[in-house]
């Protein structure tokens, strides 16, 4: 009635059987598939790591004026540096992108004063549909602004105690313009401390129509092929100095390929040898329930019935190893990013898949000689005990 | 008129230079319990294997329930030994991590689907009711081989083999099984071949046969 | 290349009589007969109808007749799984014919000629004569007549263990027949039942928002949304034509599963019992081959339909510029000639802002201007087959006589002048038009966000 679950039963039987035994084969099943998974693990969520730290360091190229000083280290520009305010024509650069057919998301910036109540405020003017997909970081209580709308820096509205639905009056050179802020933005770096306004309505309050100070750029490209990108366009804009952002996710990149290399080094040992230490046991295993074959052949079971016995045992062991290998490689992938990287890493179902197919795989390719011999046992000899 | 069950002739088999069974002309009429009788490789244990399916004959014919065994592949073989035969071994041959009912299914595994109820049934039928869900090492040797004859009787074989099957009993176990075995040979009307080199368990049995050196030496029929 | 064409279909008929014999055994004379007729009345029935009713006419026949066999299915399946769990239901009055030599010829006849008329659709058009119908009749004849010896001889070898029950035979039929149309792109039926899916739960989902008088998008929490969104997606659309496209031969395979096994309890003899018992469920088994194997085929199916083989005419688009005042021109003549009746694809951009059209001859001589993109789909874009574009997103064709004209799939048109030399565009208003096509589709499909 119920031949499978029969099987299942003969198997768990026959491993609870022999404790010793099965407890090694398990551990030396589920250390191998948990290096193996805790590799795939580690290596998977860094490079989605690394991979978001260099889009939020994103903007890899920056178009600056000619006579601006950048402080390139911070990936921003510092304003206490600026002397002279230097403007880039928006024209000019919309013309000059169209033209070098680079592939790139962009986002124009210009930064000025604004007069409220007796302090100047750090302005930025952007396109909010820009920032949003160049920088998705960015967090942002309330909503994003409407026309005659703002939204502020976190640091600046702790500062100056504002909240959203706050309307305040900003004072520029050319125009005052009235802004009801419609939310708080956070981002963890310079952006905390400015203000932000539709590029446009910047512009025209300070009397800057059409005029940038800053255009971030994020070209996909190689490491290498970036560098020839900037110089490229440095060409076509010479008013302008096209300047490489250095991503501070280089250091992690490089860090993650040692780790990856010595981990794989390790998982490729440790999987040889788990494999031919399950075979060693495995054909001990065999050897000593000869008669036990034997006796299951005797009594009519076929060469490929009674290996698909020993094949069940096999697999069993590879799927509960795999199983205590995937929470065990997770773990340990826990542990390598916490201290190498000192981040988490994710928790990836679908590794287990992984780790179930490693330690399967190892188990029954460790089996194989064991089961031929299974396979060709002949029963009376067995049975005689030779 | 009975109809044979086994028919041999000019069986033989080798291992190697070593012929341990010398041409043997036999003929077993269904129902009879055969005792088979000789020395330690006299050959009782090769003609056993042999009329059993568990080994293949270097020469000679061999029928066996209207089968002819060397014609079968190897999974053919297997499945005639399942249908066809039960055996009894001297050392029992239980498997050790099995309970009694679990060793019993385990012949039903191999014939067909396992049937907890009919096994237990099986193990009630040979006295061992009370032990059920005990594994081999916590029986004793006679209680042992009453489950070795459960579950060689269980797939109803017509044909029943011992191999020395009170060779580890004393005489107190050994009277019970055989007499178990008479009980339920009369119920379910088996061919009960028995190696053995005891005479007092030969008698048990219709006809005796002796061999010597892998030769038919002698034969005796009992009296009963 | 025809005939490499033809083969999958070919093969998939020669399956399907396969199945037949199999499935109506000791009838195969019967089955082998119908079925060859069949196959040519198929094939030379859809001849005919193509060279009759040119257009889609002929392509929407066999897909109805595709379509009402999958529903066929569904009704069998459900009425079997019914009666699986034990409770009588008479699924139609003539139950006792089904296993007549009358029911098997029918069966036989009509699944051969949905098949022929697969791949008659398949044929290149040329010239009807008395002269190619009849060629084209002797052909068919021909090949039906050597595949179906072909499988009559497999059907010989193999065991009379492997048995067919009648559900079995029919879902295999369906998922052979629904195989073999899913590569001719208009006779497809899983992008349009994933597509239906789709918009069936969209308009659900709206109505029931509007109905509910739950306040516009910004009211509710985004990640409210991200679940609202899942409706919306492509992929409520595939997976729910995958369910109404798997369920029936699931359902059949498990109203084989559960059938009764045959009682036993009478036979006193427990190895007896035993052995019949095995062998029941041996032969169980054996039936669930084939309802198994036919799931594979409709996953076939369904993949052909999703990542289909043929290839499009889908030029690279060229980008574009305007004149000082703001207007597209294109010319004519020149590197590309506009009127040569291909896709010819734009790419326009301003100020951080894209555009992507196309210009295209239709066959009646009118030029068309259109975006590269529909009012209801994901931006994805066109491809030109014979005699029409396609949707990438939604797998919708759109006869080259109606590009041009808005509404539903079509590609949007935009306003143009026609020169003597070339076609004038004003590119903000290429500009908008493409935003706000592009905006209202990408609003619905990423949630609302």
């Amino acid at each position: 009635m119920h031949r499978r679950r029969w099987l299942l039963q003969l198997v768990l039987r026959a491993l609870a059987h022999r404790k010793g035994r099965t407890v090694l084969l398990l551990a030396v099943l589920a250390m191998a598939s948990s290096l193996a998974t805790a590799l795939g693990i580690v290596s998977y969520s860094m490079e989605k790591q690394v991979a978001g730290e260099v889009r939020k360091y994103g903007a890899n190229l920056i178009i600056i004026p000619q006579s601006a000083r950048l402080d390139v280290g911070s990936g921003g520009l510092n304003f206490g540096v600026i002397t002279e305010p230097a403007y880039l024509q928006q024209r000019e650069v919309e013309d000059t992108l169209a033209r070098s057919g680079l592939k790139a998301e962009r986002s124009f910036h210009l930064r000025g004063a604004l007069h409220w109540k007796d302090a100047d405020l750090m302005v930025d003017g952007v396109n909010f549909t820009d920032i949003r997909r160049l920088f998705p970081w960015w967090q942002l209580k309330g909503n994003w602004p409407a026309t005659g709308e703002t939204v502020v820096g976190s640091d600046l509205a702790t500062r100056l105690k504002l909240k959203p639905g706050d309307t305040m009056e900003l004072v520029g050179k050319a125009q005052t313009v009235r802004l009801r802020i419609s939310g708080i933005v956070s981002s963890g770096g310079e952006e905390d401390g400015l203000l932000f306004l539709a590029l446009p309505e910047l512009q025209q309050a300070l009397g800057l129509d059409g005029q940038l100070t800053l255009v971030r750029l994020m070209v996909t490209a190689g490491d290498e092929s970036l560098k020839k990108r900037a110089d490229a366009l440095q060409l076509l804009l010479p008013s302008a100095k096209v300047n490489e952002v250095r991503q501070t996710a280089r250091t992690s990149e490089g860090l993650l390929a040692k780790v990856k290399l010595l981990m794989f080094m390790v998982t490729a040992v440790v999987l040889v040898s788990a494999g031919s230490s399950v075979a060693g046991t495995m054909s001990t295993t065999v050897l000593e329930r000869g008669k036990e074959i034997g006796l299951m052949k005797a009594m009519g079971g076929t060469r490929w019935e009674v290996m698909l016995i020993f094949c069940g045992e096999a697999a069993m062991l590879g799927f509960l190893g795999g199983l205590a290998g995937y929470l065990f490689g997770s773990a340990i992938a826990q542990f390598i990013t916490r201290t190498v990287f000192s981040a988490s890493a994710e928790f990836i179902p679908w590794f287990a898949g992984i780790s179930l197919g490693v330690s399967l795989f190892l188990a029954l390719l460790g089996s194989v000689g064991p089961m031929i011999s299974v396979f060709k046992l002949d029963p009376v000899r067995s049975l005689r005990g030779e | 008129m009975v109809s044979a069950i086994i028919e041999t002739s000019g069986l033989t088999r080798n291992y190697g230079d070593i012929c341990a069974l010398k041409p043997i002309d036999l003929i077993v009429p269904e129902g009879e319990w055969l005792s088979v009788m000789g020395h330690s490789g006299s050959g009782k244990s090769t003609l056993m294997n042999l009329v059993g399916g568990l080994d293949r004959p270097s020469n000679g014919s061999l029928r066996v329930g209207g089968e002819d065994l060397l014609a079968l592949s190897e999974d053919g073989l297997a499945r005639f030994r399942r249908e066809f035969v039960g055996i009894i071994f001297q050392q029992h041959h239980l498997v050790p991590y099995l309970t009694a009912v679990e060793n019993v299914m385990l012949a039903q595994y191999f014939h067909s689907v396992p049937d907890e109820a009919e096994a237990r049934s099986a193990l009630e039928r040979v006295g061992l009711g009370h032990r059920l869900k005990n594994r081999p090492g916590e029986l004793s040797g006679g209680e042992q081989q009453r489950v070795c004859i459960a579950r060689a009787i269980i797939n109803s074989p017509k044909l029943l083999l011992g191999d020395e099957p009170t060779g580890n009993l004393d005489h107190k176990s050994t009277v019970m099984v055989m007499e178990l075995l008479k009980e339920l040979r009369a119920e379910e009307r088996f061919t009960v071949i028995m190696v053995t080199h005891n005479q007092e368990v030969a008698a048990w049995g219709d006809r005796t046969i002796y061999l010597d050196d892998g030769v038919l030496v002698r034969e005796e029929r009992m009296k009963s | 290349m025809v005939a490499v064409k033809l083969i999958p279909h070919i093969l998939s008929w020669a399956g399907i009589v396969l199945v037949l014999l199999r499935g109506f055994p000791g009838r195969r004379s019967v089955v082998t007969l119908t079925s060859i007729s069949g196959f040519v009345i198929g094939v030379t029935g859809t001849f005919i109808l193509f060279r009759s009713y040119p257009g889609t006419i002929p392509f929407g026949i066999v897909k109805s007749a595709l379509g009402v066999s999958f529903l066929f299915l569904w009704g069998i399946s459900v009425a079997v799984i019914y009666r699986s769990t034990g409770r009588g239901v008479s699924i139609f009055r003539g139950e006792r014919l089904v296993n007549t030599s009358l029911c098997a010829g029918v069966v036989a006849c009509l699944a051969s000629m949905v098949a022929g008329a697969v791949c008659a659709c398949r044929l290149p058009a040329t010239d009807s004569t008395a002269l190619t119908f009849i060629l084209l009749a002797l052909a068919a004849g021909a090949l039906a007549y050597t595949l179906a010896y072909a499988a009559l001889a497999f059907d010989k070898l193999l065991s009379p263990s492997y048995t067919v029950t009648l559900t079995g035979m029919l879902v295999a039929v369906v998922a052979l027949l629904l195989c073999s149309s899913s590569s001719v792109l208009r006779l497809d039926l899983f992008s349009p039942l994933s597509m239906k899916v789709m918009k069936g739960v969209h308009d659900f989902v709206h109505q029931f928002m509007e109905s509910i008088l739950i306040p516009d998008h910004l009211f509710v929490r985004s990640y409210v949304w991200n679940y609202i969104g899942l409706l919306f997606g492509k992929e409520v659309g595939f997976w729910g034509g995958m369910v109404i496209w798997f369920t029936p031969a699931f359902l059949i395979a498990l109203a084989i599963r559960f059938e009764r096994l045959p009682s036993v309890a009478h036979i006193r003899q427990g190895a007896q019992r035993r052995t019949l018992l095995a062998a029941a469920i041996a032969k169980r088994r054996y039936r669930l081959v084939i309802p198994v194997l036919s799931v594979a085929v409709f996953a076939a199916a369904a993949y052909q339909s999703r990542f289909p083989s043929v290839e499009y005419w889908d030029p690279k688009p060229l980008p574009v510029t305007a004149s000082p005042a703001g207007e597209i021109f294109i010319p004519k003549k020149g590197e590309i000639d506009l009127e040569d009746g291909k896709l010819h694809k734009y790419l326009f951009k301003q100020g951080g802002r894209e555009a992507r059209f196309f210009v295209l001859m239709t066959p009646e001589g009118r030029l068309t201007v259109d975006l590269d993109a529909c009012a209801i789909c994901k931006p994805d874009g066109y491809g030109q087959a014979e005699g029409s574009v396609i949707c990438y997103y939604c797998k919708t064709l759109i006869p080259l006589d109606t590009v041009g004209k808005p509404g539903g799939c079509n590609p949007v048109p935009v306003a143009f002048t026609e020169k003597s030399d070339g076609v004038v565009i004003d590119g903000m208003a290429l500009i908008n038009s493409w935003g706000s096509t592009v905006q209202a589709t990408a609003r619905v499909k990423e949630g609302g966000k």
